[in-house]
């Protein structure tokens, strides 16, 4: 079962980013399903480290989108940008350190760390542009 | 090795940089914001022109005392404004030519940068039209000199179908219409000149035309004093009559009018297109190898135009999307711009060596250094730093290629400009233990010769500029060095305390030290000093050193003759025969061929000929009259002349003459004119 079902809401209204955003799920599932107990730590990692580079990609796209619409909740929404950013590079750390990794909490990490900012942040920019429109 | 004058220069430059640095600091340098000083003189110019043109006359007879009266009447105002428009247009002459010298110096105008380089040699023209019309306007005894050497310098060329000069050849020959095309060309050329900077400055992003203000404050006040100190005066009123011996000159606009004198206009067009010429084919001499330009990773590339926004030479756009991702669009390198600096490869998000796939392509990256390779050659070479300290040098290539060898545990990964390394990098180094400090040395303070590479690096670090440096990477283990050169970094280097863990929460990274700062009030003697000595020399070369264009026992004798003479063949009624034959159109009853007989002159003083020549008619059917205009600097006192001119069929002898004794007083000019009705006319 994939970690994270693409949901209506994930969709905000604009193209390119929620083309992504179907990437980037696609790409968190596959990294989840790919977990197993003899997955090797590289593996995981280096699945991390391009989730990390799309997802910077992601946000810097988002981040344009909104700029050139003047979205209202900017700052606070490249905070959280900043935030996440900050957050999954902490992942990779644990996972890189065998004393902190336990492969059955990465899945619900990631999965908590994907959606959350979703269900705030996200959603509030989608909000805000059907409320535009 | 033959001697390298760019080399020299650029040493020059490079040690007058230091030292401005110092007395200025880095963001008042003027040598490092000579295009943005260029801006504000032209400005400065602009808005005190303006001020003057409403009290001015453009009639002649009135010009010379309204500048009079603005320079008397009102010193505190018009006196100031006067002297302000002069200095500033003088000052603005020294900063285009250092400009231009230092962008020479740094070879900052070769290859891909001809662009700016080019656009500006129609600004420098520009500059020099307009100093030149305006000193015209004046309408005092250089006006005069200035007046009357530019029609000799342009009845050279085969412009003209008579010759410019004889609008200046005496008082009763003035007229005020072509002093009012001059304040026409004076106002035009500056308006011009404004569009020219304005394309000149077209390839570079977010140009800077305002310099600091700090700076900007300081420079006026300088003028201000200056034109309150010395202020601009006019020189004797100009009078054609006469010809001023000696003129005071403004050497920034007019070094090349006494070489007319001394050359000949046409000696002194040939220098000046020769010089255009060999400025013009500098950008290309010799051919500059361009390094591959930057390329875009379509797969990895997702539109987000951060590279777009860093890019200082705006070498990149958005553009549609050309593959089959649904995205809008993708950055497209133009590579007639894209000059290898890598400040794009900073920018893109995807440009993190925490992807740790053997190998990975960010968005946008530099053939000849990509990401992946740097950064397992940084692994392998941290790697054999062991103890305490280890650190890591990013440095530019802007000083030459750097040795390990500074005396510290370090190691150095080299890049075209410190802009170009991704702030994850510094994250990497930090995260996976590679280094205890890094070290980010780029060229000298605030003159990065990749124009943004410190401020992005510096804004990226703060979190100011995307990307951000993630919060968790120590600042206080970051150094930035901005050193004037190799000498300067290597010190700052040996005196950097180890990097050390010493405030999470510190914002910004340590500055490398950048040796002892001078004290406020050395500084501030220093400004006073640097600009007192420019501000000294711009008022003395606006006037000083005089030049004598006449000794004092001589005068001047113009030949300034415009003739227009019979026609060759006269005309002849057409028979009806003769009628029929011509088209409908064109039936005449007489046939009048227009060429006209040419003019043969000749000047004859006690005894020995002074000048002779033959002139055609002017027009292309030779229809029009001859014109001769010719000067000759003569002793005063009695002389004989005799003047002879052929003006018809006849092939000796002559159809007028005229001879007699003339007494010419010192600095008088002595005018030879001829009328048709009257013959040879002189006074």
């Amino acid at each position: 079962m994939n970690l994270i079902a693409w949901r209506d809401e994930f969709a905000i209204g604009l193209p390119d980013v929620d083309h992504e955003h179907r990437e980037l799920i696609a790409m968190i599932n596959a990294l989840h399903e790919s977990l197993g107990p003899d997955t090797a730590v590289e593996q995981i990692v280096a699945a991390l480290g391009e989730i990390h580079a799309r997802i910077a990609a992601h946000f810097a796209l988002e981040e344009r989108e909104m700029r050139n619409l003047k979205y209202v909740s900017l700052a606070e929404h490249k905070d959280d940008h900043e935030r996440l950013l900050d957050d999954i590079l902490d992942i990779m750390d644990t996972v890189e350190s065998p004393r902190d990794y336990a492969p059955e909490a990465l899945g619900a990490r990631l999965s908590k760390w994907f959606t959350g900012h979703f269900r705030t942040h996200d959603s509030r920019l989608h909000r805000w542009l059907a409320g535009r429109s | 090795m033959s001697p390298n004058p760019r080399k020299w220069l650029r040493a020059a430059f490079s040690a007058l940089e230091s030292l401005c640095s110092r007395v200025f600091t880095p963001e008042w340098n003027p040598l490092l914001q000579l295009g943005a000083l260029g801006w504000f003189f032209f400005w400065v110019v602009a808005v005190s022109g303006i001020y003057l043109y409403v009290f001015f006359d453009t009639g002649i007879t009135r010009a010379y005392d309204t500048i009079e009266s603005l320079t008397h009447v009102q010193p505190w105002a018009g006196g100031v404004m006067r002297s302000l428009h002069r200095y500033a247009s003088d000052g603005l002459v020294i900063i285009v030519l250092t400009h231009l010298s230092r962008e020479f110096a740094l070879d900052q105008m070769r290859g891909k940068r001809w662009f700016a380089w080019i656009t500006g040699l129609p600004l420098l023209m520009l500059i020099y039209v307009s100093g030149i019309t305006g000193y015209w306007l004046v309408w005092d005894v250089m006006a005069q000199y200035v007046a009357v050497t530019t029609g000799e310098l342009l009845d050279v060329l085969p412009l003209f179908g008579e010759p410019i000069s004889r609008n200046f050849v005496n008082e009763a020959s003035l007229s005020s219409r072509f002093f009012t095309l001059m304040s026409f060309m004076h106002i035009a050329a500056p308006l011009l000149l404004l569009l020219f900077m304005w394309i000149h400055i077209h390839r570079h992003t977010a140009a800077r035309i305002q310099p600091a203000r700090g700076l900007g404050v300081v420079v006026l006040v300088s003028l201000l004093l200056l034109s309150i100190v010395v202020p601009a005066v006019s020189q004797p009123r100009a009078n054609l009559d006469l010809v001023p011996a000696t003129i005071g000159l403004d050497w920034f606009y007019l070094p090349a009018y006494p070489l007319v004198q001394h050359w000949g206009g046409a000696a002194v067009w040939k220098l000046f297109g020769g010089t255009l010429l060999l400025l013009g084919l500098l950008p290309w001499l010799p051919r500059k190898r361009s390094p591959p330009v930057a390329q875009v990773s379509l797969l990895n590339c997702n539109g987000c135009g951060r590279c777009v926004a860093d890019c200082p030479y705006g070498a990149l756009s958005l553009e549609p999307r050309s593959d089959w991702q649904n995205y809008a669009s993708e950055a497209v390198v133009n590579a007639d711009r894209c000059l290898s600096c890598g400040l794009c490869v900073g920018a893109c998000p995807t440009a993190t060596p925490f992807r740790t796939a053997s190998t990975f392509t960010a968005g946008i990256e530099l053939p000849q250094l990509p990401l992946a390779p740097l950064r397992e050659q940084l692994k392998k070479s941290c790697a054999a730093l062991k103890g305490d300290d280890r650190l890591v040098i990013f440095a530019c290539e802007y000083a030459g290629k750097l040795d390990a060898e500074f005396g510290r545990n370090a190691t150095v990964a080299q890049l075209p400009c410190v802009g170009m390394l991704p702030p994850a990098f510094i994250d990497f180094v930090f995260s996976r233990h590679l280094a205890d400090g890094v070290v980010i040395a780029g060229c000298t303070a605030n003159g990065c010769f990749q124009r943004f590479g410190q401020r992005w690096t510096e804004e990226r670090i703060a979190g100011e500029r995307d990307p951000w440096l993630r919060a968790r990477a120590p600042r206080s283990r970051i150094a930035l060095s901005w050193a004037a050169d190799l000498g300067a970094f290597r010190k700052g280097l040996a005196s950097l305390p180890p990097l050390r863990l010493t405030d999470r929460g510190a914002p910004k990274p340590a500055p490398m030290p950048a040796g002892p700062r001078w004290p406020l009030p050395v500084r501030a003697a220093g400004i006073v000093l640097l600009l007192g000595v420019l501000a000294g020399a711009t008022a003395a070369f606006a006037t000083k050193p005089a030049w004598r264009q006449l000794e004092p026992d001589e005068a001047v004798v113009r030949l300034s003759i415009r003739h227009a003479t019979a026609a060759k063949v006269e005309c002849k009624p057409l028979t009806p025969q003769q009628m029929a034959e011509l088209k409908p159109n064109m039936r005449r009853p007489v046939d009048c061929p227009r060429e006209r007989w040419p003019v043969y002159l000749e000047l004859e003083r006690d005894g020995q000929v002074l000048y002779s020549g033959t002139h055609q008619p002017s027009g292309l059917w030779n229809d029009g009259a001859a014109s001769v205009f010719r000067t000759f600097r003569i002793p005063a006192g009695p002389q004989s002349i005799v003047l002879r001119m052929r003006d018809s069929e006849r092939e000796s002898g002559f159809d007028h003459v005229r001879s007699g004794t003339i007494d010419l007083k010192p600095g008088q000019n002595f005018v030879i004119e001829f009328r048709s009705d009257e013959g040879f006319v002189w006074r």
